[in-house]
């Protein structure tokens, strides 16, 4: 993959401690962090701020991931008021220092940048402005003196509200160095007379930090990817195209209540999404037009994305989540299920797997997720190749058969052997969906009688059946 | 040492021998479609077959660290039987596969009208889906099998560095080198070649173009004949240099050619090491997974 680093602002994890949060992202597989200073995530305010800064700095590096400095936290300056004060308040003191303070810590923990916007004006615009430009220098000389980068990010709202807005501040403060542009994806949708793309691409080498979700136009609401206007593939390729290394991170501050399901399903999006560059878009418009073409495309897919894990951290084998080219499949599947009638998705899944090589059977097997309850046809023909596949010994594609269709689908007979059947070839329990919510007396009593198998041939009895036995008490 | 080797019907071999073609520096093969020793009958008993090469037998190997690539054809031996010609029909759909690198084996084996047939067939197939050809030569009446071969291929017009002529031997090596076609060998540890033969026939006519394989399967064969070459070679004096060149460049270049070979290190093996790493599919359940 190219070179940004996908990132998880911590605004989206504010229900958790941290230490927690940070584990989370990493392990969903992002390589970046964007951190929002708050009073429960390395608050600037606390005494050992300096130790814990040092503390923060040696976990983000074990966990390899890459880190922005976010200044939007709510009610940190002011209990009663969001956002209050800003860089446009009469007395912005408190905000000044604030800002220093997250220059500091951006420092110690060496941070890309530091992200900040200019608040909302209850003035009028020339009063604001010339507080805005008379307030900055102490900020950029803070900067400076640290050797720490300032993002400049429009805000719908504010008064810094657009790119040509914060690309006429930095002139009017003299093209000053330190200063550069943060870039909230969304954003573009919701106020910007052009599309993000289009904004990347103008901020080019301004860009210091970059700000992923989804909006409509018009509405400031951070929506998940796919539930506003954004065309995330064209946005992520004119990333890659102006050459970008720095952080994209994730934007979902009230997504918190669901933080690690959303993350994770962000981070598939913009998996698949950067998957579009260069093969799977022509690919998916092919389909679109031509049905059949699935056969030939199909075959293709690994050789054109890639075979290696979703999330290699944590999953190397691509058993619990997948491929890249698992992935692929699925849109190509997804792209054809919009396409043609149900009763034929049901014979092309059918002859897909039939047909299909040990990966092209596994790609079908995780496609039923997202097209298997089409119709009454297609469940059948999904619970037919889930039965194949159950009678496999090939991991990958046993694996595969326990997804969410197979949660939804599979008698309960046939889904506990094939619980079983993962314990006794290695797959980890994780790629059973629906395991915990499934799971029932009789499976307990089967793998007590297989985890006591294990003991009388004086074999180790996998962690998993361990855990799947504790749950029960 | 890293090997390759380009023919072993690893179908026909235990897990055993695939820790042994580990331990011994194997680390990708191409196992060729044929015969099974029992004729086949009807169409879908290939078909079981080949979706064997394309899925268990190519996760078989990746368990033990080791890739596995086929070559998939209407064998000239079963040509001849018209239960089993129907199967050309469904070559097409193989052949678009991620593992397959190439058409094979294809060929003569008693030279009927009904082996000139499918032998053009599917050479026109590895025209249409741009792959290599593996040429099996017969076992009976080689050299004249084999300059009928190399006319059919010239006739064709499929460039001879696409196409390998296998189990060759003294008497065939100078008809095939003279075609630009590449040159197989397959070393048997009682007939056909043998390794100190192999190392002398190197030295008469050199490492290029030239592919060596043990072609171990349900008979009496050795899989571990590639290592045992390896061996002969620096024994008379090649260097592992040449060694890597013949033994693993020379099939990564002739396989190469269908632009499908992968190669990479298996999850939980690395190329350095010749022990296990903890791999999970292993772990545990490795004997209930191959069983």
């Amino acid at each position: 993959m190219s070179g940004y680093h996908l990132g998880y602002g911590t605004n989206g994890f504010a229900g958790h401690r941290l230490d927690d949060a940070l584990g989370i992202i990493a392990d969903l597989g992002y390589t970046a962090v964007a951190l929002t200073l708050d009073h429960q995530h390395l608050d600037p305010y606390a005494d050992d701020l300096v130790a814990e800064t040092d503390r923060v700095a040696r976990r983000l590096d074990a966990l390899g991931l890459r880190v922005v400095v976010e200044t939007g936290a709510r009610f940190l300056l002011d209990p009663r008021h969001k956002h209050e004060p800003t860089l446009v308040s009469e007395n912005a003191e408190r905000r000044l220092d604030f800002l220093a303070r997250a220059i500091r810590v951006a420092e110690g923990l060496g941070a890309d940048c530091v992200s900040f916007w200019s608040g909302v004006c209850t003035v009028d615009i020339a009063t604001g402005w010339e507080r805005l430009r008379t307030r900055m220098p102490a900020v950029l000389a803070e900067a400076d003196r640290r050797g720490v980068r300032l993002g400049l990010e429009p805000e719908p709202g504010m008064l810094v509200e657009t790119l040509s807005d914060a690309l006429r501040l930095r002139t009017e403060l003299g093209e000053a160095e330190p200063l550069g542009i943060t870039l909230d994806v969304g954003h573009c949708v919701a106020v910007e007379p052009q599309d993000a793309a289009a904004c990347l691409r103008q901020a080019k080498g301004l860009l210091v930090n970059v700000q992923l979700d989804d909006m409509r136009p018009g509405v400031h609401e951070h929506l998940e990817f796919g539930a506003g206007q954004l065309d995330l593939p064209g946005t992520l390729a004119a990333l890659d195209e102006i050459g970008y290394t720095g952080v994209a991170a994730v934007e979902l501050p009230r997504h918190t209540h669901a933080a690690p399901q959303v993350a994770r399903r962000a981070f598939t999006a913009l998996r698949a999404a950067r998957l579009d560059q260069d093969w799977l878009a022509p690919a998916l418009r092919r389909i679109a037009a031509e049905p059949t073409a699935i056969r030939a495309l199909f075959p293709a897919a690994g050789r054109h994305v890639g075979r290696g894990p979703l999330y290699p951290g944590s999953d190397p084998d691509g058993l619990v989540h997948g491929t890249l080219d698992d992935l692929a499949r699925t849109r190509l599947l997804d792209a054809l299920a919009a396409v043609v009638p149900a009763d034929e998705l049901a014979v092309e899944l059918a002859d897909l797997y039939r047909y299909g090589d040990g990966a092209e059977r596994r790609g079908v097997l995780r496609a039923l997720a997202v097209v298997g309850d089409a119709a009454a046809a297609v469940v059948a023909a999904g619970r037919g190749l889930v039965a194949d596949a159950l009678r496999t010994n090939d991991t990958g594609l046993v694996a595969a058969a326990l997804g969410p269709f197979a949660a939804r689908h599979l008698d309960q007979h046939s889904w506990r052997h094939g619980v079983l059947k993962c314990l006794f070839t290695g797959i980890p329990l994780a790629a059973v969906d629906g395991l915990n919510r499934r799971a029932d007396g009789r499976l307990r009593r089967m793998v007590t009688d297989y985890a006591a198998e294990r003991r009388a041939a004086g074999r180790p009895v996998p962690a998993d059946a361990l855990r799947l036995l504790e749950v029960e008490s | 040492m890293r090997l390759f080797d380009p023919h072993i019907h690893m179908t026909s071999r235990t897990t055993d021998d695939y820790e042994a073609l580990y331990a011994a520096g194997v680390r990708a093969l191409v196992e060729p479609a044929f015969w099974l020793g029992q004729p086949r009958t009807g169409v879908s008993s290939f078909t079981d077959y080949f979706d064997g090469l394309i899925g268990w037998e190519r996760f078989r190997a990746a368990q033990f660290g080791i890739r596995h690539h086929c070559t998939i054809a209407l064998n000239p031996k079963e040509a001849n039987d018209p239960r089993c010609t129907p199967v050309l029909d469904v070559l097409p759909r193989y052949l678009a596969k991620d593992g397959v690198v190439a058409v094979g084996e294809v060929g003569y084996d008693s030279m009927t009208p009904a082996e000139d047939d499918a032998f053009a067939r599917q050479l026109e197939l590895a025209r249409e889906h741009d792959l290599p050809v593996l040429v099996h030569t017969p076992h009976r009446d080689k050299p004249a099998g084999t300059r009928r071969t190399l006319a059919v291929v010239a006739e064709s017009g499929i460039p001879p560095e696409r196409v390998v002529v296998d189990h060759l031997n003294e008497v065939t090596v100078a008809l095939v080198k003279e075609s630009g076609c590449w040159m197989g060998f397959s070393i048997y540890p009682d007939t056909k070649m043998d390794e100190r033969r192999m190392v002398a026939v190197l030295r008469a006519y050199g490492t290029d173009k030239v592919l060596v394989n043990s072609a171990a399967d349900w008979g009496r064969s050795d899989p571990l004949k590639v290592r045992e070459t390896a061996q002969a070679m620096l024994d008379d004096g090649y260097d592992r240099s040449d060694v890597d060149t013949l033994l693993w460049g020379n099939p990564v270049a002739f396989y190469g050619q269908s632009g499908r070979l992968v190669l990479d290190d298996l999850p939980g093996f690395t190329g350095a090491s010749d022990t296990f790493a903890g791999n999970s599919v292993l772990r545990g359940g490795r004997d209930e997974a191959v069983a």
